[in-house]
């Protein structure tokens, strides 16, 4: 699995939920696991072969959104 | 006084834009243009938007005058379109969303078009010709749904002369379509015979006009029926190849013949646009309609009759 910290808890539960909905659904149920513990976020499945396929559009993804929320701003308060 | 900001990326444009009541406050676009003979595949195209996007984004506030705060909702494109591209466009809409704190819209493409062509000419119930590269769709609005009448069965027209640009090698640069009608209008003489060779030479301008003259009636046609049907005597030509001058000269030959009124709008609308998403996602932001982030997945596949029309009479 691939574990990224963020500065806060909120900074992780938004690159979730920023990244969670196009998740592609593959025969045979879920593979992979997006999750939220504390302010790490980590990427995840039973097998690693499944991980390499999409490594690249993953990190490509992820940091896309690091650079919105570094650019447009600290989050606001809820 | 709602303020919108619109994410548009389905396919080889990135524009975001920002709409207050039917005011385009800004609408900044970059394009990815390949090299000749080449069309934009879906993961280099995803790559140029992530280049560019945050920076057009910038510049959309900026032109705007505008503030984060200001922004009262976040419209993004959600289908049709390259799954890539639109991917990428989705992610950023999102996080600002959350960022920002304000809600989320997914917006129809072909929806986004049809209502900034009624914004930009105040065509009021037109019958609408959307043809574009991914598209081509004769509508007509009738009980809340945008209702499609006639529509391509294979390619649509603007990838059909996108194509045979590739194939002969014309400029990408602004677009094929573009240079294509250039090219067409010193080719008229041939029309006739298009299979044009002299000596080792060969003329292609004169297929170009063939092409463009036989899929534009093909339109008008199609146009003109779905209007019978209706009993509609206002035409909307949105979409890419919408801004085609010939076109819509041949539109306006027939919507004399019938004294109906035509409506076009030039490239900076016609043309994908993050405008259109914020005028589309307007109107529905203000019929009550939002997306979850949790809805708020893109789609290739997205017709424009799946949508409820929930704010127009």
């Amino acid at each position: 699995s691939l574990e990224v910290p963020f500065p806060s808890s909120r900074e992780a539960v938004i690159a979730l939920r920023s990244l969670s909905p196009d998740r592609e659904p593959r025969k045979g149920g879920i593979s992979k696991q997006l999750t939220v513990s504390g302010s790490t976020l980590s990427w995840s499945a039973d097998e690693a072969r499944i991980l390499r396929v999409s490594v690249n559009s993953f990190l490509d993804h992820l940091s896309l959104v690091l650079e919105t929320m570094e650019m447009f701003g600290s989050p606001v308060s809820q | 006084m709602p303020v919108v900001i619109g994410f548009e990326g389905s396919a080889n444009k990135i524009g975001i834009g920002i709409i207050r009541d039917g005011e385009v406050l800004s609408n900044p676009r970059r394009t990815y243009i390949t090299p000749p003979g080449q069309g934009f595949m879906p993961s280099d195209t995803a790559r140029h938007h992530r280049a560019v996007i945050l920076t057009v984004l910038k510049e959309a506030l900026e032109q705007a005058g505008l503030k984060p705060a200001d922004i009262d909702c976040v419209a993004y494109t959600k289908g049709p379109g390259m799954g890539a591209p639109l991917v990428t466009v989705a992610l950023v809409a999102r996080t600002v969303a959350q960022l920002w704190g304000k809600p989320l819209l997914g917006v129809n493409h072909c929806i986004g078009h049809i209502e900034m062509g009624r914004l930009i000419t105040k065509a009021n119930n037109p019958t609408v010709l959307y043809v574009s590269g991914g598209n081509t769709q004769v509508i007509a609005y009738s009980e809340q749904r945008y209702r499609i009448f006639g529509e391509t069965i294979d390619i649509a027209v603007g990838n059909c002369l996108d194509r045979f640009a590739r194939v002969i090698k014309i400029s990408n640069d602004p677009s094929p379509g573009y240079n294509i009608e250039q090219m067409a209008k010193k080719g008229s003489h041939f029309v006739e015979l298009p299979y044009t060779v002299k000596g080792m030479d060969v003329s292609f301008s004169g297929i170009l006009s063939y092409i463009e003259e036989t899929v534009f009636s093909m339109l008008v046609e199609i146009t003109e029926r779905a209007m019978a049907h209706c009993g509609s005597q206002e035409v909307l030509i949105v979409g890419g190849v919408g801004c085609n001058l010939r076109l819509q000269e041949m539109m306006g030959v027939m919507c004399k013949e019938r004294g109906a009124k035509l409506f076009a709008t030039d490239e900076r609308f016609c043309i994908d646009n993050g405008a259109m998403i914020a005028q589309a996602g307007w109107e529905m932001f203000r019929s009550g309609q939002v997306t979850e982030l949790e809805d708020s997945w893109i789609t290739q596949r997205y017709r424009t009759d799946e949508v409820e029309v929930t704010w127009r009479d």
